[in-house]
């Protein structure tokens, strides 16, 4: 894997501005730095899916209630359910560098969010071969959290996938993950190729986010 | 029957195999919870038992892996009913079995993370455990098995629990990925150390892994452990098949790598996931003839951090002795200012400069030591990955830190009196650890060799009495200065080498106090070290920033021949300083507007010092410190710069105030302040790089900050406010969920203290949401509460 340093510089707000080489040299150093000490780790299983009127999904044991969900996995017969972590070193690394340099401390939290991405990205690409063999299509894989898909469906993921015992993934009382490099998701797998993959920002309502890319 | 304990390493024993992927094959749904057919499917678990048995094994694991009360919450069960249960279907299955077999408690993780890492507390864990065991015990299982954890600390928590608990033995197996590492990142000997200091009676691996792998890693496991072997892998490595997880190792497969196992160590036998009765039926039927290898004492000296081991061996080690008040006006201020953040800092330079462990030392009169300890060594082992030594005379200082310790510790230190050594044995038995000994007694320092030697044997004669081996022991012969007797360097000299090299037994010095009262200490200091690492020293309290005690140390390795090929003293010295990197060009000589302007913090912190010679700290940030801050600020929310030069700059302004912080430590005045803010994480929510970076920006600005850290309740943050008389409160929150915690903190603060202004802050948050839950400020990145605070208190 490589740290995407495009990604990397838009999380850390970067519009064009000035960079001496003293700052570029440490933005290349640290991401190295996080690079070279990640452990990435991920667990997926498929299931079967269906949806029922337009806001609720039956995704093997589970019943789901969520309209944006819903018209996610609308016509899929199968989907999948991941769980990712690129590992526990890039909060490691964040603690330590609060204390002794923060402008390092904000670069590994850039680059572990453009890491993790990148990870689930390959992952999604394993996924996608071995759908394409059975003549099956991913849809944009869709987290917890977004639209109205509630975080609470962490802990049914986490149950499902054993993410704790398997990847070393755990959730707090407030489904939050550890480590935080991590991602959960749910890709739908259906019979009809859809070209129109949307960016994910288009979809969220956050208008005023400094990090919209649309 | 002979008991469990009695047969454990004299003979093979064999575990049953899995009981989770068999139930998977019976209708399990993922995510149902198998513990719960005990209750509702008793005859099927039931049954499971029973196969297992016929195919032979002598230990069944009850079906209580996850029977804890966070995974029972909600069920309608609780813990003790399904554990009671659980150990009652297993005991069934034996006497129908009729032959003699032991039930294992099978206790797994709790599935939550342990703080600093995760939210849940370490005693809150060890009071979860606590109620499986005993409720095993009182059911009538046959030994406690803590199996497929992979967090040192967890298993601390559990084996703590069982061993206070209960009377029965503990096995413990944990759950290694291919690298040899548990998910929280400790390699096999430090896993081993805890465990082995813990006092548990067999140690192994299961689960993660298949057999084949599994036994790549048991040569590491057989060179550091001194207890029974167990082995319990899964059926291969689990293969993914359209979506669904798969375990492909047949029985005769796995059975013929089991029997490796056995030959080569291992003398319990079982499977995990995806094994059968016909895997366990093959394996012994392979290995019920192997004459076990008997467990024998490897004989390390080892301490241990949660992620490696430190061996004490022909290679000397650096204990960093820099957290430590004595005589450092900055370090006592810190303590009294419940500064963690500067005693981290010192824990993280001394790594940086080569400690191996550190030193820790807290102890200040007018402070709550216990706390102040417990504390330092939480904290310092969030960011510094070193072995600890700690340093107290206090006995519950020295308890509270050892049970709260992740990992096995050095202890600084016992001696010849029978009141230490009674106090302190005892604490060692029970959580292990290595120990310094000071060769001193009832009758004080002995002023000859032969009189120390005599002081080390009767306290390793003392140790012996409570199951301390003489290898767990380090002996501290004393260094006194030669400034009052020249003499004192051959007593220390001599008794160190004969206890080392007569004796068998480590060493440590605090090579330092030869040179006390002379001039240009450092060089006395260095020649005696280098004398001492040659007559035997396993161990040097020093400062590692010391460039010349470093020299030496590297010198003396490499000439020893314990660095190999001279690989440390080449990389140390063969030119890594000329390399381009983005610290190297931090120390350019230029005014300290400039320095903070261009995020220079070396730079800043020299010019900081040349100006105080002539100028009072306070013109200093008023003309220099805050000009330089407002022009970074302001091109910060125009967007000429961005976040990271924002912080570089913030940085540099912080170094200059330590210059600042150092003179006005020096002259016993506190440092003027803009007023108190109080910040923090909400609960819940385990995110805290912005609210760091306010905090930066806040202390930039001479404000006083209490920081909170993360994940903290409202009470906790309403008594501080109150407390402190603060009228400026910053809240954090990453997420929706959390922000709900927002809300009831701003709502309880309000209450309590209606005058006080809330500041609110995260990625989630907007200006209508902060309005919603009733902030008086949203702030959409880390200047803008700068701006807040200074309005509010200009006014």
């Amino acid at each position: 894997m490589e740290v995407n340093k495009k990604e990397t510089l838009r999380y850390l707000g970067y519009r064009g501005q000035e960079m001496d080489a003293n700052l570029e040299a440490l933005i290349d150093e640290t991401s190295q730095e996080l690079l070279n000490s990640i452990a990435p780790k991920s667990v997926h299983q498929e299931f079967s899916c269906s949806t029922e009127g337009d806001d609720v999904v039956h995704l093997g044991p589970l019943v789901i209630k969520s309209k944006h969900l819903a018209k996610n996995l609308k016509g899929c017969e199968y989907a999948v359910i991941f769980a990712a972590t690129i590992g526990s070193s890039a909060d490691t690394l964040i603690k330590r560098y609060s204390l002794t340099n923060l402008a390092k401390a904000s670069v590994v939290q850039a680059a572990g969010a453009a890491l993790i991405e990148t990870f689930c990205d390959s992952l999604e690409d394993t996924i996608r071969e071995n759908a394409a063999a059975r003549e099956l299509y991913l849809r944009p894989r869709f987290s917890p959290g977004y639209g109205d898909l509630p975080l609470e469906l962490q802990r049914d993921i986490f149950r499902i996938l054993e993410c704790s015992k398997r990847i070393g993934l755990s959730l707090t009382d407030t489904c939050l993950m550890f480590p935080s490099k991590s991602v959960t998701a749910i890709i739908g797998l259906s019979p009809l190729q859809n070209n129109c993959h949307r960016e994910k920002c288009t979809d969220c309502n956050n208008t005023e986010c400094d990090y919209r890319t649309n | 029957m002979t008991k469990f304990i009695d047969k454990l390493g004299t003979k093979m024993l064999f575990f049953d195999g899995a009981m989770g992927t068999i139930l998977q094959s019976k209708g399990l749904l993922p995510g149902e919870i198998p513990e719960l057919w005990n209750m509702t499917s008793s005859d099927v678990i039931l049954d499971i038992h029973k196969s297992y048995l016929d195919a032979g094994c002598d230990i069944v694991k009850a079906n209580t892996f996850g029977a804890n009360s966070f995974k029972m919450k909600d069920t309608g069960y609780s813990c003790e009913e399904v554990v009671t249960q659980g150990i009652k279907l297993a005991k069934e299955a034996v006497s129908a079995a009729g032959r003699e077999a032991y039930v294992a408690l099978d206790i797994g993780s709790l599935g939550k993370l342990l703080k600093p890492l995760g939210d849940l507390e370490f005693e809150a864990a060890y009071e979860a455990f606590k109620e499986i065991c005993i409720a095993g015990e009182k059911a009538g299982a046959d030994l406690c098995l803590i199996e497929t954890v992979s967090d040192t600390y967890e298993i601390k928590a559990a084996v703590l629990a069982a061993k206070e608990n209960t009377n029965l033995p503990v096995v413990v197996t944990m759950i290694f990925d291919e690298g040899g590492k548990l998910l929280t990142g400790a390699d096999v000997s430090a896993a081993v150390a805890l465990l082995e200091g813990l006092r548990v009676d067999a140690i192994g691996f299961n689960c993660g892994l298949g057999p084949v792998q599994m036994q790549k890693l048991l040569p590491e496991l057989h060179r550091v452990c001194s207890l029974p072997i167990v082995m319990n892998p899964n059926a291969g490595l689990p293969v993914v098949v359209d979506g669904q997880t798969m375990f492909n190792v047949g029985p005769d497969e796995f059975a013929g790598v089991m029997k490796e196992i056995a030959e080569s160590g291992a003398s319990v036998l079982g499977g995990c996931c995806g094994t059968t009765p016909e895997h366990i039926k093959a394996v012994i039927s392979m290995c019920k003839d192997i004459k076990p290898l008997k467990a024998e004492d490897k004989g390390l000296s080892v301490i241990s951090s949660y992620s490696h081991a430190v061996e004490l061996n022909n290679r000397p080690k650096i204990i960093g002795e820099r957290i430590n008040p004595t005589g450092k006006s900055r370090f006592k201020q810190a303590l009294r200012d419940n500064d963690l953040e500067y005693i981290l800092k010192e824990a993280l330079t001394q790594q940086d400069n080569g400690a191996h462990i550190l030193d820790v030392n807290v102890g200040l009169p007018e402070i709550d030591e216990p706390s102040m300890m417990e504390r330092t060594v939480a904290g310092i082992q969030t960011v510094v990955d070193l072995p600890l030594q700690i340093d107290t005379s206090d006995i519950e200082a020295m308890e509270r830190a050892m049970r709260i310790y992740n990992g096995k510790p050095l202890i600084n230190s016992v001696n010849g009196k029978q009141e230490s050594m009674d106090a302190v044995f005892p604490l060692v038995a029970k959580y292990g650890g290595m120990v310094v000994c000071l060769a001193l007694d009832e009758d004080g320092i002995p002023e000859t060799a032969e009189g120390r030697i005599q002081v080390a044997k009767k306290i390793i004669a003392e140790a012996e009495k409570y199951g301390i081996s003489k290898k767990d022991l380090v002996i501290d012969t004393l260094a006194m200065t030669i400034s009052t007797g020249q003499e004192n360097s051959a007593i220390t000299l001599d008794s160190l080498d004969y206890i080392r090299n007569e004796m068998g037994v480590h060493t440590v010095l605090g090579v330092s106090n030869i040179s006390f009262g002379l001039p240009q200490r450092e060089i006395i200091t260095t020649a005696f070290f280098t004398i001492a690492l040659s007559r035997g020293l396993s161990a040097a309290i020093i400062n590692p920033a010391s460039t010349s005690m470093m020299n030496a140390y590297y010198s003396y390795c490499a000439i020893n021949g314990s660095d190999e090929q001279c690989f440390d003293y080449i990389n140390q010295y063969s030119g890594a300083a000329q390399q381009p990197s983005s610290s190297a060009k931090q120390s350019e000589e230029t005014s300290l507007f400039d320095a903070v302007v261009r995020g220079l913090s070396e730079s800043a912190y020299t010019a900081a010092k040349e100006l105080l010679k002539a100028k009072e700290p306070l013109a200093l940030i008023d003309e220099d410190l805050i000009p330089a801050l407002d022009k970074v600020g302001q091109g910060f929310e125009n967007k000429t710069i961005f976040l990271p030069q924002l912080l570089m700059s913030a940085e540099a302004a912080k170094s200059g105030f330590d210059a600042i912080k150092e003179v006005l430590a020096k002259k016993g005045t506190a440092s003027s302040s803009k007023g108190t803010v109080v910040i923090a994480t909400v609960k819940g929510d385990i995110h805290d790089i912005g609210k760091n970076i306010v905090k930066v920006l806040l202390e930039n600005y001479s404000f006083d900050v209490i920081d909170l850290g993360k994940d903290v309740a409202p009470e906790l943050i309403v008594q501080t406010a109150l407390d402190n008389h603060v009228k400026l409160i910053g809240l954090s929150a990453l997420m929706t969920t959390t922000v709900a915690n927002m809300e009831i903190t701003i709502k309880q603060l309000k209450a309590a203290i209606p005058d006080c202004k809330v500041m609110v802050g995260g990625a989630v948050l907007n200006q209508t949401y902060a309005d919603m839950i009733g902030a008086d400020f949203y702030s959409k990145d880390a200047m803008g509460s700068i701006r807040y605070a200074n309005e509010l208190f200009e006014k």
